[in-house]
C-alpha cells in the first residue's frame, strides 16, 4: 500500500552519511568529475566500504556480500547517488556486472571476479552501445568470429562507454552468428582490458572529460572461456543486465538533496528567490516524492514476482524529473550559476548539475524507448 | 518498508464494485444527472447497505484502507453521492453533521447540498468550521451538475480534526477510481481502433500519450497511497495534504487529457464515459481552489513547517 523507512534503515542512512562525510573531501561531494585525482578517490572511498561489505551490501554472503534487504540496498543507493555515487566506476561492477556473473557465470567466472569486485580491486565498463547500435541495441555489429582452435577473433567498435580508461575489465557484446531475429546470435564475453588488439579513445562531452569513450576491437583474442552464459544466447544477459542498471540509478535522491539546498536559495532572507521559482521548487520536491515512491513500486514488484522489474514509468519520472531540477537550479541561482567555482557564493554546482542532467534522459536508454516500453505494458498487460 | 494492503479492504472494494454495476454503474450517474431525485433512493440504499456511510476512516485503519478502495469503486463509475464529504465527518460527529466541505474563504457553490442534512464548511487555511446553506436548486452546470448555491453561516462549535486530510486522501482515491476507467477505456481503444491498416496503439504518438497518461495516473497512485498511510499513523501533515490536493488536480488534468487525445472526436461524444467522466470529477478536483493558489500555499506550509523528504527541507518562516 505504501512505504516508509524503519527506524533500521534511518540509522544505515545516518551510518553512511557519516561515512561519506568523514572519507571524502567536500570538493568531491559537488560534482560529478571524473578524473584520475578523483578516481583514486573513489577506489580508496570503495576499499574502505569494503571493509565493512558496504560495497557489496546487496550481494548474498556466499558471494562476499551482506546480504541487505532490499529496502537496505535501496537506502544506500540513494545515500551514495545524492552524494555523486562516490564508488566512482564501481557501481557498474557492484550493481549489474557482479549480478549477472552470479546469475549466468560459470564458477570459475563467479571464483575469479566476485570477490575481486567486492573487494573493490575490478573496475568494469560496458561495451553495449555501438555508433549504429544505441536504442536499438539488439543491432549491434562487433563480431567475434570462431576460430578452428576454439577461441574467437573480435573486431569493430563500441561507443559512449563509460570509464573505459579506467576499466581493467570490459563486459562485452559481440555479434557470434547471424539469426532470423537480431536478437539472436549476440554473445557476451568477459575481457580484460588490457588485452591486445583493445585501444580506447576519450570522448570529451557536456559532462567534462573521460565520462565516455570510444572502445575499438582490432583482432582481439577471446577465450571461450570468457563466454557468460550461452554462445549466441547473451540477449538474456542484456536483458538482465538493462533491468538491473535501469533501476540502479536513484537519480530522485540527488534531485531530492538538490531541491533542499535550492529551497535555501530561494528563501535567502535578503529576498532572493522569486515566487515562482519558490512555486517550483515546492513543486519539484512533491515531484521528488512521486518518482521515489514510484521506484519503490518497482523494486516490490520485483520482488513478488522474482523477476527484474519493468522499470519504466519510475525511470520516466525520475530523469525528468533530473532535469527540471537542474533547469531550476540554474534559474534559481541566476547568471552566476555560470562560474563553476567551488568557492563562489552558491558553491558553483548548479552548473554541474545541469551539465550532467543534459545525459539523464538519454543514458541507459532514452526516454523515447521507456515511454514505449510503458506503453507496451499498459497495452499488453505486461 | 511497504505496507500491504489489508485483505478486508480488497474485498471491500469488490463489494462496492458489484452493488454499483447491479445499479447500472455509470449509466447510474446518466439516470441520475437526468432524474436527480434517484440519489435518494435506491443509490443511497445501496450504499448504506453495503456499510459504506458507516465506516469509520478516523478510527479504524482496516475501515480507512476499506474506504480508500470504495473510493475507488464509487471513482470509476462517478458515483453521484457525495460520499467523501460524508466520510470526512468524524463519526461521533455524524449524528448532528452529515456532510463537510472544504472551502477556501469563501463558496458560492457546493455539490449535492439539495441532499437532505446537514452540511458544514471547513476552511482549507484557517481550519475554521462554518454552517453552509444552500440557497437554492441544482445548476445542472455541465461541469458541475449538481452543485447547489450557497452561503457560508454562522461560526459551528463542532471541531472537525483530522477531517481535511480524509477529505483529501478520500478525494484522491475516488478521483483514482475515474482516471483508471479512463485509462483503461483509451487502451482498449487504441488496441481495437484502427487507421491506415493499423491499430492506432502502434502509432508513436499514441504510445507516448499512453505512457503519460500512465505517468499521472501511477504517479497519483503511489502519493495517495503514502497519504493514506501517514493519515492511519495519525502522520498526515499539511505539506502532505497540500502535496496530495496539488497531484490530484494535476493527475487528473494530465489523465483526462490524454484520453481524450487517444479517443479522438468519440470520446467527446456525450454519450461516451470517459467525457461524463471528465465532467464529474470537476467538482472535486476544483474545489476549492486552482492548483496555482494549492502551490502557493505549499510554499507557505513548507516556510512554516518544513518538508518531509530524503533529505528534510527546515522550516525558513520565522514563528
Amino acid at each position: 500500500m505504501t512505504f516508509e523507512d524503519t527506524e533500521e534503515i534511518g540509522q544505515l542512512r545516518q551510518r553512511i552519511r557519516e561515512l561519506i562525510n568523514s572519507e571524502l573531501p567536500p570538493e568531491f561531494l559537488r560534482r560529478f568529475v571524473v578524473d584520475e585525482q578523483w578516481q583514486e578517490t573513489a577506489t580508496r572511498f570503495c576499499k574502505r566500504l569494503a571493509r565493512d561489505r558496504l560495497l557489496t551490501f546487496a550481494w548474498p554472503q556466499e558471494y562476499g556480500g551482506a546480504g541487505a534487504s532490499i529496502w537496505e540496498q535501496t537506502a544506500l543507493r540513494e545515500e551514495f547517488w545524492a552524494h555523486h555515487e562516490p564508488r566512482g566506476a564501481q557501481y557498474m561492477g557492484v550493481n549489474w556486472v557482479g549480478p549477472a556473473i552470479m546469475h549466468f557465470g560459470t564458477p570459475e567466472q563467479q571464483h575469479q571476479h566476485l570477490p575481486a569486485i567486492a573487494a573493490g580491486d575490478e573496475v568494469w565498463c560496458q561495451g553495449f552501445s555501438e555508433p549504429d547500435a544505441g536504442s536499438d541495441l539488439a543491432s549491434m555489429k562487433l563480431s567475434a568470429v570462431r576460430q578452428p582452435d576454439g577461441r574467437f577473433v573480435a573486431n569493430g567498435q563500441k561507443i559512449w562507454t563509460s570509464y573505459a580508461g579506467f576499466a581493467n575489465w570490459c563486459f562485452l557484446t559481440a555479434r557470434t552468428s547471424t539469426g532470423t531475429r537480431k536478437q539472436q546470435g549476440i554473445t557476451v564475453f568477459l575481457v580484460p582490458m588490457d588485452r591486445a588488439g583493445i585501444s580506447v579513445r576519450p570522448i570529451d562531452s557536456i559532462m567534462g572529460p573521460n565520462h565516455l569513450n570510444e572502445v575499438f576491437f582490432d583482432d582481439v583474442i577471446l577465450e571461450p572461456e570468457e563466454i557468460l552464459g550461452e554462445l549466441d544466447m547473451g540477449w538474456a544477459v542484456v536483458e538482465l543486465v538493462l533491468k538491473h542498471e535501469r533501476v540502479g540509478i536513484a537519480r530522485y535522491a540527488r534531485s531530492d538533496k538538490i531541491l533542499g539546498d535550492l529551497w535555501k536559495v530561494v528563501q535567502a532572507a535578503d529576498g532572493a528567490g522569486s515566487e515562482e521559482q519558490r512555486a517550483g521548487v515546492a513543486h519539484g520536491l512533491v515531484q521528488a516524492r512521486i518518482a521515489r515512491l514510484l521506484a519503490y513500486r518497482t523494486l516490490v514488484s520485483s520482488q513478488k514476482d522474482g523477476s527484474p522489474p519493468q522499470p519504466s514509468v519510475a525511470r520516466i519520472v525520475s530523469t525528468l524529473l533530473d532535469l527540471q531540477v537542474s533547469e531550476l537550479a540554474m534559474d534559481s541561482v541566476g547568471a552566476a550559476a555560470l562560474d563553476p567555482d567551488p568557492e563562489s557564493w552558491h558553491g558553483g554546482w548548479a552548473e554541474d548539475a545541469w551539465r550532467y542532467a543534459q545525459s539523464a534522459t538519454i543514458a541507459s536508454g532514452t526516454t523515447e524507448i521507456q515511454r514505449l516500453l510503458a506503453s507496451r505494458a499498459l497495452v499488453n498487460g505486461a | 518498508m511497504e505496507r500491504p494492503w489489508p485483505d478486508e479492504a480488497v474485498d471491500f472494494q469488490a463489494a462496492v464494485e458489484g452493488a454499483l454495476s447491479r445499479l447500472g454503474g455509470v449509466e447510474l450517474t446518466r439516470r441520475v444527472e437526468a432524474e436527480p431525485s434517484l440519489r435518494d433512493g435506491e443509490l443511497r440504499d445501496a450504499l448504506a447497505d453495503l456499510g459504506l456511510l458507516d465506516l469509520d476512516v478516523h478510527g479504524s485503519p482496516v475501515e480507512a484502507a476499506a474506504a480508500a478502495r470504495a473510493m475507488l469503486a464509487a471513482g470509476a463509475v462517478v458515483c453521484p453521492w457525495p460520499l467523501v464529504q460524508h466520510l470526512a465527518v468524524p463519526t461521533a460527529l455524524r449524528d448532528r453533521i452529515d456532510r463537510v466541505y472544504l472551502v477556501d474563504r469563501d463558496v458560492r457553490r457546493a455539490e449535492h447540498l439539495d441532499l437532505a442534512g446537514r452540511s458544514v464548511a471547513l476552511d482549507l487555511v484557517s481550519g475554521e468550521v462554518r454552517e453552509l446553506t444552500a440557497l437554492g436548486g441544482l445548476s445542472h452546470a455541465p461541469l458541475d451538475p449538481f452543485g447547489v448555491t450557497c452561503e457560508l453561516g454562522a461560526v459551528a462549535a463542532d471541531e472537525l480534526n483530522g477531517a481535511l486530510g480524509v477529505h483529501v486522501v478520500l478525494a484522491a482515491f475516488w478521483v483514482l477510481g475515474a482516471l483508471g476507467r479512463a485509462r483503461d477505456l483509451a487502451v482498449a481503444y487504441a488496441k481495437e481502433r484502427r487507421q491506415f491498416g493499423t491499430r492506432i496503439a502502434d502509432f508513436g504518438g499514441i504510445q507516448w500519450h499512453l505512457s503519460d497518461l500512465a505517468v499521472a495516473h501511477d504517479g497519483l497512485w503511489e502519493l495517495a497511497s503514502f497519504s493514506l498511510g501517514r493519515m492511519i499513523d495519525d502522520r498526515l501533515l499539511a505539506a502532505d495534504v497540500l502535496a496530495l490536493q496539488l497531484t490530484t488536480a494535476e493527475s487528473a488534468q494530465a489523465v483526462m487529457r490524454h484520453s481524450h487525445q487517444v479517443l479522438g472526436a468519440i470520446g467527446l461524444c456525450e454519450e461516451h464515459d470517459v467525457t461524463l467522466m471528465n465532467r464529474h470529477i470537476q467538482p472535486l478536483v476544483r474545489r476549492p481552489c486552482g492548483t496555482s493558489r494549492i502551490l502557493g500555499l505549499l510554499v507557505e506550509e513548507i516556510s512554516r513547517s518544513g518538508f518531509d523528504s530524503l533529505y528534510p527541507v527546515a522550516a525558513t518562516a520565522a514563528a
